[in-house]
């Protein structure tokens, strides 16, 4: 049977599918970039997925941007409406 | 037998072996520790009336070794005789080589009684007067007579009725007094509205400032600024205080930017104007001076140098048609003796001291170490602990880290003082505020030893500069950011091998540059030149240097008379980027600013410097320009406002902002409170790399870099940056230790935070907003206070950056902001602010160098009332 996942209005046929989507949306941006409304849209929408969803969200979403992360990496990040922050891994939005 | 062949038979031959006695006398009176030799052991015994004879013979030479031998008779008199008329034979002489200060140290001493004038013979008494006056200047806006020197003197009387004029004197010939005294006369007594001071570096910006302050006294009509800011340029323009500028050539350039035009700048004055010829910078400073030339033909030009062979070099770029006049002086104010000290044979802690005499050595006696020197370090630490034990003693070391040691090794031989003087105290409190509890200046102050090096901060550098001058640190181990300038003497200087830059022997001119710090004019007789181990050749490869000045040669010239070199890296600079074209490092500089030149004015053979080249050479820089000038459409006014930065590589940066698919927002720099903004630089500071100049290499430690740009703008303090550093260190396990680490961050934030950073983000953020203005997007661009402003002081809050408008260092600044809690304050508000809590700021914790800066700086009153105490 076929796994699929959807980021709203987005179907993806496999989770591999899902992976790549977000793993490219991610490479688009420069490490301090902010995230455009458009892509920040879909990925409210897969953070909704990860398991930890409610404590990464907190008091709410205003923007995403993309930072370094550990070793050299680079991950989306949570800003939040207090001026918290918060970074987050899209895999887990997809395998849980 | 003329008159100068009388002279010439007396240094040469008539008084040869009394002046070498003379000498030998005159130099162990200096050195501590030292046992003389036999023969001078005993009471000396000269022929006074003989050697004063010909001593004023001499005086009447130009030629420096008939005046320096004058000057060893007069000082012997006043120093080695017994009776009273030798020594007023002495002063008198002094006068007659217009050395009034040394005449005045004398009576200070007790050496010569009072009222020398009423025991002179009436001829004598009316032709020492007739030279007073002679050799006196009047100080137009206050009336006063100062005395003056020959060199003084040929300044002042030349200074008025020519545009530029280029002056070099030897170190301790009084020139930054009197340079000082005649600008702010100049401001006082004429039109000029602003003038702009040059130095080479912001040790010498601060201490120029800082004298000026001291020179034009509270309440006065003249403002002193060191920043570059619009407000005080336009308040001047418009008929408000007058303004004097202290800058180096980077904000210089700055400042241009801010306003637009350097037009308005009256006088321009060039401190160590031999700097011209550096590596990289010397082509900015030449083209900041070009820079205000331009905006304002008629500006008057001095240029200051320090024993140089050609000041004259520096007028070939005068106007055409403008007067223009050159003032050379190589006489000596204060004796210099240049002793060898050589370890003897399988006695290590005894060391024979001679004294250089015509290439010769002279022996003077056995130095006696306290213990033995094993390894080079101790050998430079133990022989200054030695023969500098009564103070004021310099020694040279070729690295801050060594300074450090050395310091140490010093301080161990020092005995450790019953109570420690307060001002010693502060010092040390400052430091371990001020950057770390375990800062090893703290302990070592407090035994009245220091180490000085540029990355220092300026209030700690500043405060060991003047508890050096006053003799409370007795031992100063420092670095080439002397030589560099920073107007700091001292009675004996102590080096070993010494190395401008990274291993480089010393070129001799700069040996002598260094050397001339010894002998403080007007508070010693003599200064003193220690060379250790004279005959090593590793240490000194090319022996101790004979006597040399500067050639000045300015580094765009230097660098076209390489041949077609730099014509063949501006070929291949057209075809790839700097990160991988050979000579960068040696064409870059001087590259960029010919690219300007013909992006300006559509060819350099027009340019000043197109007459010093072969036609030939020019034609074929031409063709080379012409190349790259196709490529490039941004116009010359934003490359003029980027000296050192390549049109080519702002046209590459901005091509790539057009090719940028993102959203352009994220081009510009988060605001730095924002989580953005860290990795944000790194991005932009990797995009520099790529398409502008590989500036912040390598690219593995941009984070790095980003790290320390970001927590600098923050305004964070210096001791919490470090603090940092060495948290992250232990946090991720890895090995340091404290004075390397504490080093590394002063580094990082001089070079990178206020040199680099501004330099190069100024330029992106330029290109970037030609291109938001092309592209419709003038809503991005922000009319905020200059980045390249913020990131050489460190400020991005409006608070901070008023608190040092009102003349605070940032160390200061920053201790004081950690205390408001608004961010807007204006200065008025933070004058208001202090006002308010002046009775609480000594209970704030803050070091107490600091609250007396604030207090000077932002309480003027109780500033005055502190310095009368």
């Amino acid at each position: 049977m076929t796994k699929t996942i959807s980021f709203g209005p987005l179907d993806f046929a496999r989770k591999l599918d899902a992976e790549a989507f977000l793993k490219a949306m991610l490479n688009k941006y420069d490490v301090g970039d902010r995230v455009s409304a458009q892509d920040a849209e879909i990925l409210r929408d897969a953070l909704a997925l990860h398991p930890d969803a409610a404590a990464k969200i907190g008091c709410g979403v205003d923007s995403f941007s993309v930072r370094s992360a550990d070793y050299g990496t680079k991950c989306f990040w949570i800003n939040r409406p207090d001026g918290s922050t918060e970074k987050f891994s899209f895999r887990a939005c997809i395998y849980g | 037998m003329s008159l100068a062949e009388l002279q010439n038979w007396l240094v040469d031959e008539g008084l040869g072996e009394e002046l070498e006695r003379l000498m030998r006398r005159l130099a162990i009176a200096e050195i501590d520790n030292l046992t003389p030799s036999a023969e001078d052991a005993e009471e000396p015994k000269f022929d006074w009336s003989r050697l004063l004879f010909a001593g004023s013979i001499l005086a009447r030479s130009q030629l420096r070794a008939h005046q320096e031998a004058a000057l060893r008779i007069a000082t012997a008199a006043l120093t080695l005789a017994e009776t009273t008329t030798v020594r007023d034979a002495g002063a008198v002489l002094l006068g007659k080589l217009s050395n009034f200060r040394a005449v005045a140290l004398a009576e200070d001493r007790g050496l010569l009684a009072a009222d020398l004038d009423s025991r002179l013979g009436m001829s004598l008494r009316i032709e020492a007067q007739r030279r007073q006056m002679n050799r006196a200047i009047l100080i137009e806006s206050s009336g006063r007579w100062l005395p003056v020197n020959d060199f003084q003197e040929r300044f002042w009387s030349n200074a008025g009725d020519h545009q530029w004029l280029s002056a070099s004197a030897p170190t301790a010939s009084g020139k930054t007094f009197l340079v000082l005294q005649w600008l702010i006369d100049q401001m006082r007594s004429t039109d000029a509205t602003i003038a702009v001071y040059l130095a080479p570096t912001r040790a010498l910006v601060s201490e120029i400032e800082g004298a000026l302050g001291v020179l034009l006294g509270p309440d006065s009509k003249v403002e002193v600024s060191s920043l570059p800011l619009r407000e005080k340029f336009d308040a001047a323009r418009t008929g408000g205080s007058k303004l004097i500028l202290v800058f180096t050539q980077e904000r210089l350039h700055l400042m241009a930017n801010v306003i637009g035009v350097a037009a308005g700048v009256d006088l321009l004055i060039v401190d160590e104007a031999h700097k011209i010829g550096d590596h990289q910078r010397g082509v900015i400073l030449q083209d900041a001076i070009e820079r205000v030339s331009r905006d304002n033909p008629s500006v008057k030009l001095a240029f200051v140098s320090p024993a140089t062979q050609n000041p004259e070099e520096l007028l070939t770029d005068a106007p055409e048609g403008k007067p223009v006049i050159a003032i050379d002086s190589d006489a000596p104010t204060v004796l210099q003796n240049v002793i060898l000290a050589e370890q003897r044979p399988r006695t290590p802690k005894l060391w024979n001291l001679s004294a250089l005499r015509d290439g010769a050595s002279v022996p003077l006696g056995v130095l006696q170490l306290d213990t033995s020197p094993s390894g080079l370090r101790k050998r430079l630490a133990f022989v200054a602990a030695a023969a500098g034990a009564r103070g004021g003693t310099l020694v040279y070391a070729n690295r801050p880290s060594e300074a450090e040691t050395v310091a140490g090794l010093i301080s161990q031989l020092t005995p450790k003082p019953v109570a420690t003087d307060p001002a010693l105290s502060e010092l040390a409190d400052l430091a371990r505020k001020g950057v770390h509890p375990k800062y090893a200046l703290a302990p070592l102050v407090e035994r009245g030893v220091a180490f000085h090096y540029g990355n220092m901060p300026s209030l700690i550098r500043s405060e060991v500069e003047r508890l050096f001058r006053s003799g409370k640190i007795r031992f100063l181990v420092c670095t080439s950011t002397l030589i560099e300038g920073v107007n700091l003497s001292c009675r004996t200087i102590v080096m070993r091998g010494p190395r401008k830059g990274k291993g480089n022997p010393m070129e001799p001119h700069d040996f002598w540059n260094l050397a001339g710090r010894a002998g403080r004019w007007g508070d010693e007789f003599q200064g003193n030149i220690i060379c250790v181990d004279p005959k090593d050749r590793t240490a000194w490869p090319r022996g101790v240097p004979g006597r040399a000045r500067y050639p000045i040669k300015r580094e765009s010239d230097a660098v076209i008379e390489r041949g077609d070199s730099l014509a063949e890296y501006l070929d291949r600079r057209a075809e790839i980027d700097a990160a991988d074209v050979d000579g960068a490092n040696d064409f870059e500089a001087v590259g960029s600013y010919l690219l300007t030149a013909y992006l300006r004015q559509g060819s350099i053979s027009q340019t000043q410097l197109a007459k010093r080249h072969d036609p030939a050479t020019i034609a074929r820089l031409d063709a080379s320009l012409a190349t790259l000038a196709d490529k490039i459409e941004i116009g010359p006014d934003i490359a003029v406002r980027h000296p050192g930065v390549s049109a080519l590589g702002l046209q590459r940066l901005l091509e790539a902002f057009r090719a940028y698919e993102g959203d352009v927002e994220n081009l510009l720099p988060a605001t730095v409170d924002s989580d953005d903004s860290y990795d944000r630089f790194i991005t932009i500071m990797g995009r520099i790399n790529l398409h502008l100049y590989p500036a912040f290499t390598p690219d593995a430690l941009i984070p790095l870099h980003a790290l320390i740009v970001v927590r600098w703008l923050k305004g964070m303090s210096l001791a919490a940056m470090i603090r940092k550093n060495i948290e992250y260190h232990q946090k991720n396990a890895r090995p340091f230790n404290i004075p390397t680490l504490i080093r590394q961050t002063m580094e990082l934030v001089e070079v990178t935070a206020r040199f680099k950073a501004p330099k190069y983000l100024s330029a992106y953020l330029d290109v970037l907003h030609l291109h938001l203005r092309a592209i419709g997007r003038i809503d991005l661009i922000e009319d905020d206070i200059d980045i390249g402003t913020q990131l050489e002081f460190g400020v991005s809050s409006r608070t901070l950056l008023s608190l040092m408008e009102l003349g605070l260092s940032r160390m200061s600044a920053v201790a004081l902001y950690e205390k408001i809690a608004r961010d807007d304050l204006s200065k008025d508000d933070c004058r208001q602010w202090v006002v308010e809590r002046e009775a609480q700021l000594v209970g704030m914790d803050i070091p107490a160098i600091i609250i007396r800066e604030i207090r000077a700086k932002l309480l003027p009153d109780a500033g005055a009332q502190l310095a009368t105490f």
